[in-house]
């Protein structure tokens, strides 16, 4: 301790009006002193001690020129830190050595393990701990003790929590709802969830205890697609058919997206959706995509379109055609099955069969002037120059 | 590198290196060397982002093809999956995993989902019994890629028919997100103005995602003053016409890919002393088209009979360029002389280029058919015989015309009629079934749930009011020193960007009936800024808006917005969003059903 005594020699001394000394000591301060001053005054149990050995150390930096400051504002904050602890109050009687190692977590941990949270969010604060480690986890902590009373109702804890807590950030409601369900308590949970604004949390923690609609709808309204399939295929498994078509119901945007999903994963459910919604047009075209994919094409489409009047024209047209165009390969020879009507009288013009063409075309309606450009087109590829003078002949128009 | 990117009001440069970033710390992850697996569909838009030379710098050796059974021989220590997060791709990951050489060295498997995983996909991996073979399993978020200085897009192709037709939202969600990652590139934006259904599902998403990042605070200074949400089908009409642009044409006749053309090469062979042709090229030519291109910068927005001239005016800059060197006498200036040489040379280049691809277009809008079909686009865009079936179309369709360019005219038609009286409608639907096939009856149907061609409901055409409001036709026309967007479209002036427009000065109170006639809400947010941050605008200097357009926009657009941003008293500066870059082939292509 001779350094104490001769700083503090050299502080009394140096009231007394005596210039001859002043410049001596100035040459036995030296930077190294100073921090072991500093240092020293950590090592202090006693205020008064921490004190005077610390007000000595910026007078001793009046002689030096750089001293940084930071290892004396820091000690001045530590020393603050440990005097509070070291408070009967709170009874942990910590070594400045001890401190040291145990690091501001441990300690901050360990406080509010003993529940004495106040005084840890004021050491954050304080110290200017970044939120997120300092105040965000004892909030958190403290939350999920709060759950734990049994004796305050679920409506008072939620409300509690969320004032103390309001949108601090690093702060998970999810993680405190967990909790919350953990000891059995899941009506606190899920109005604890209603304040997680990240959906990617709120849903698979709604999943889990069971409360698979309120799921849905969340994870709908957040737009977050992927979330509402997991959501979908959880509830397939979990309700049965009826059930599960009548929830769709009741949710237009989901029940698209399964629509999307079974369109390329199970096409009969496709079909049976469709039926439940009486949605004659997407019916009508899904038997359509199928027909095509399948062999028997005719019959398949017979059941599809009662209410589109034009649509189930087009597809009685289209049944006749494809009926003429069977024949038509059965005694010709070729490929005709889906070609457009218009290819199938080109063909025939092509290969010959006029008369069969033109009685195609009154079958079906053609019109004079797309029934002209056709001739004279498949006549141009036939370069039947003969045939399409005559043709030209008879007709004024083109 | 990407220096293009960096001349606008934005320097979208700073969200390509964002990007970039990410994908390097991705690869560095999976230590070693590496061969990639990709899903096709991502090479175009990756390229833009990242070359070959930067994924060799990690190691990247081999790149391969998604495809099923067996992955090649490769002798790496890693494969990495690029893909979309989409069933069917996990089942054939799933195949190449599970058939993979026993015998051969143990490589570790990657996979990498672009732009976001689903748990859907690694659910699908689970089931599969593959998805502990994957040591990464990362997303990669790329939404928006930066394609020149104003302008970005997700190269989402399915986005339209995903939300106007099978109430999809993940396109949206998509582009939430990516307006979210531009927002803590360049500071949040804050103010939000939209019409549109999903405009306003976009906006709600965007909100919700702020409050679920409430912890960190944004500190950036904003860039953007406004962001315009619109939804593709407030204007059904612009993409249907024809474009008229020089980039425009070049999308229509050729289509632009990524900023790639391809182009017949007869006019790019060079020409050899006395060769005689003999050695034509046979592979297209493929040009890359962005602003980093001088001339290109230059012409693409023009009307392209303004091109012409100033190929012309630039051939003879050039070549008094070149004669400099009979007045070059001294060192000094043969030497200055030389070090420009590689830029006239480029600029050369670049003429010889741009004066081929001129001519070709010329071939096409100097043919017959194309002046009578721009008469009957005209004809329809002014109102005129809107409800009458159109000669013009009945003899395309006789004429067995590409079923396309049938489709555009006959929507077009509907369009501007507010749907067609049923017996019109139903009579082009009978001669387009009747003469393309049955099988189109399923886009017909998709064409109707859009919107593009169904039958009037309602007894009442509102497009003349629209027109006349919004001043859509403007019959005096300048093409060569346009003094209104409507040069675009030699007469027409985009819709959309009209609104936009108007949405700068005066504000979109002078035209609430018309917003009202219009399809979806129009709604106007404020996102709080901290203060300290709000923008102090210097007297004299412009707004920047970020306008995103929810289904696709067309060049014609974008060369009318850049337009408006360069006008002296305009006021606002625009850069441009997209889900994707359209014009009217690919939009009504991407709602046809093919059964077969």
């Amino acid at each position: 301790f001779w350094n104490k005594t001769i700083l503090s020699q050299l502080y009394s001394g140096y009231n007394q009006p005596c210039q001859k000394k002043k410049k001596k000591k100035k040459q036995m301060l030296s930077f190294g002193k100073l921090c072991q001053f500093i240092e020293a005054a950590g090592h202090e149990h006693r205020p008064d001690m921490q004190k005077s050995l610390l007000r000595a150390a910026p007078f001793g930096k009046c002689f030096l020129d750089r001293f940084p400051p930071d290892s004396f504002v820091r000690m001045c904050q530590d020393l603050r830190v440990l005097n509070a602890v070291r408070d009967y109050h709170i009874g942990i009687p910590l070594t400045y050595t001890q401190y040291k190692q145990l690091t501001i977590q441990v300690l901050l941990d360990r406080l509010v393990l003993r529940r004495l949270y106040p005084l840890a969010i004021q050491i954050c604060e304080y110290l200017r701990l970044p939120e997120v480690q300092g105040v965000s986890r004892i909030l958190a902590h403290w939350a999920c003790c709060k759950v734990q009373q049994k004796d305050l109702s679920d409506e008072d804890v939620a409300r509690a929590i969320n004032q103390k807590l309001g949108d601090t950030p690093g702060v998970s409601y999810s993680d405190i709802a967990a909790r919350a369900y953990g000891c059995g308590r899941t009506e606190l949970a899920i109005k604890l969830l209603e304040y997680e604004p990240r959906s990617g949390e709120q849903v698979p923690l709604l999943l889990k205890m069971k409360r698979s609609k309120l799921a849905l709808s969340k994870a709908i309204e957040s737009g977050d697609t992927d979330l509402v399939f997991t959501v979908l295929l959880h509830l397939k498994n979990e309700l049965n058919r009826g059930d599960f078509f009548m929830t769709l119901q009741n949710q237009p945007m989901a029940l698209s997206l399964y629509r999307q999903f079974c369109k390329h994963q199970e096409l009969e459910t496709l079909k049976d959706l469709y039926n439940q919604d009486d949605n004659h047009q997407e019916l009508g075209s899904f038997h359509i995509r199928a027909s095509y994919a399948a062999e028997e094409r005719i019959e398949g489409r017979v059941a599809a379109l009662p209410k589109n009047e034009f649509a189930a024209k087009a597809t009685e047209d289209q049944m006749r055609l494809l009926r003429l165009q069977r024949l038509l390969e059965e005694e010709l020879g070729g490929r005709f099955l889906d070609l457009s009507l218009h290819d199938t009288v080109t063909t025939l013009i092509l290969r010959g069969h006029n008369k069969r063409a033109e009685q195609l075309a009154r079958d079906f309606r053609i019109p004079d002037k797309r029934l002209w450009w056709l001739k004279l087109m498949a006549l141009a590829d036939l370069e039947d120059w003969e045939e399409l003078e005559k043709f030209s002949k008879t007709t004024q128009q083109i | 590198m990407a220096a293009h990117l960096s001349y606008g009001r934005v320097n979208l440069n700073v969200l390509r290196e964002a990007v970039r970033r990410e994908l390097r710390e991705f690869l560095d992850k999976c230590a070693g060397s590496k061969a990639i697996v990709w899903d096709e569909y991502l090479t175009g838009p990756f390229g833009l982002i990242a070359q070959y030379s930067l994924l060799k710098e990690h190691e990247v050796e081999k790149m391969f093809t998604l495809k099923g059974s067996r992955l090649p021989a490769a002798d790496v220590k890693n494969i990495i999956f690029f893909v979309r997060p989409r069933l069917e791709l996990m089942d054939i990951i799933a195949e190449n995993v599970l058939s993979e050489d026993k015998r051969g060295p143990a490589r570790d498997f990657h996979i990498l989902f672009v732009p976001r995983r689903s748990l859907l996909c690694e659910q699908r991996l689970k089931d599969l019994g593959v998805l502990g073979s994957f040591i990464h399993r990362e997303e990669y978020s790329l939404d928006l890629i930066p394609f020149d200085g104003d302008l970005l897009s997700m190269e989402s192709e399915g986005a339209f028919k995903e939300c106007y037709l099978d109430s999809d939202q993940t396109s949206l969600y998509h582009a939430a997100k990516g307006l979210m990652t531009l927002q803590a590139l360049y500071g949040t934006i804050p103010q939000i103005f939209g019409k549109g259904e999903c405009a306003r599902q976009v906006a709600n998403m965007m909100i919700r995602m702020k409050r679920e990042f409430t912890g960190s605070q944004n500190s950036i200074f904003p860039v953007f003053d406004n962001l315009l949400l619109l939804d593709r089908n407030v204007d059904l009409l612009t993409p249907l016409a024809t474009q008229l642009t020089y980039e425009g044409l070049i999308d229509e006749i050729y289509g632009i890919q990524n900023s790639y053309v391809k182009l017949p090469p007869e006019k790019f062979a060079p020409k050899k002393q006395g060769d005689g042709g003999k050695d034509l090229p046979t592979e297209a030519k493929k040009l890359q088209l962005n602003s980093a291109e001088e001339l290109y910068a230059e012409i693409r927005d023009k009307n392209f009979n303004a091109v012409g001239s100033v190929l012309s005016k630039k051939a003879k800059v050039i070549s008094a360029a070149f004669e400099e060197r009979h007045n070059a006498k001294t060192v000094g200036e043969i030497k200055q002389f030389v070090s420009q040489l590689p830029h006239m040379q480029a600029a050369r280049g670049s003429l010889a280029n741009h004066t081929s691809i001129a001519e070709l277009i010329k071939d096409v809008t100097t043919s017959e058919d194309f002046f009578d079909k721009l008469t009957v686009e005209q004809e329809f865009m002014s109102g005129i015989d809107t409800d009458k079936v159109n000669s013009y179309i009945e003899d395309c369709i006789a004429q067995k015309h590409p079923l396309i360019k049938v489709l555009r005219l006959v929507c077009l038609q509907s369009v501007c009629n507010s749907g067609l009286k049923q017996k019109v409608l139903d009579y082009y639907k009978r001669e387009i079934l009747q003469t393309y096939g049955y099988e189109h009856i399923l886009t017909l149907y998709n064409l109707e749930k859009a919107g593009l061609l169904k039958p009037q409901t309602g007894g009442r055409n509102n497009y003349p009011t629209i027109r006349k409001t919004l001043r859509l036709w403007m019959d005096d026309v300048n093409e060569q020193n346009p003094t209104d967007i409507s040069y675009v479209y030699s007469g027409y002036a985009p819709l959309s960007v009209r609104l936009a427009q108007l949405l700068s000065r005066p504000g979109w109170r002078s035209i609430e009936e018309v917003l009202r006639i219009l399809p979806g809400p129009h709604f106007e947010e404020r996102q709080p800024l901290p203060t300290g941050l709000q923008k102090k605008r210097q007297p004299g200097e412009n707004r920047v808006t970020l306008i995103f357009f929810l289904g696709g926009v067309t060049f014609a657009e974008i060369a009318a917005l850049r337009f408006l941003s360069q006008l002296e008293d305009g006021g606002t500066e625009y850069v441009i969003a997209t889900t994707k870059l359209m014009n009217g082939a690919s939009w009504i292509e991407s709602l046809m059903e093919k059964p077969f």
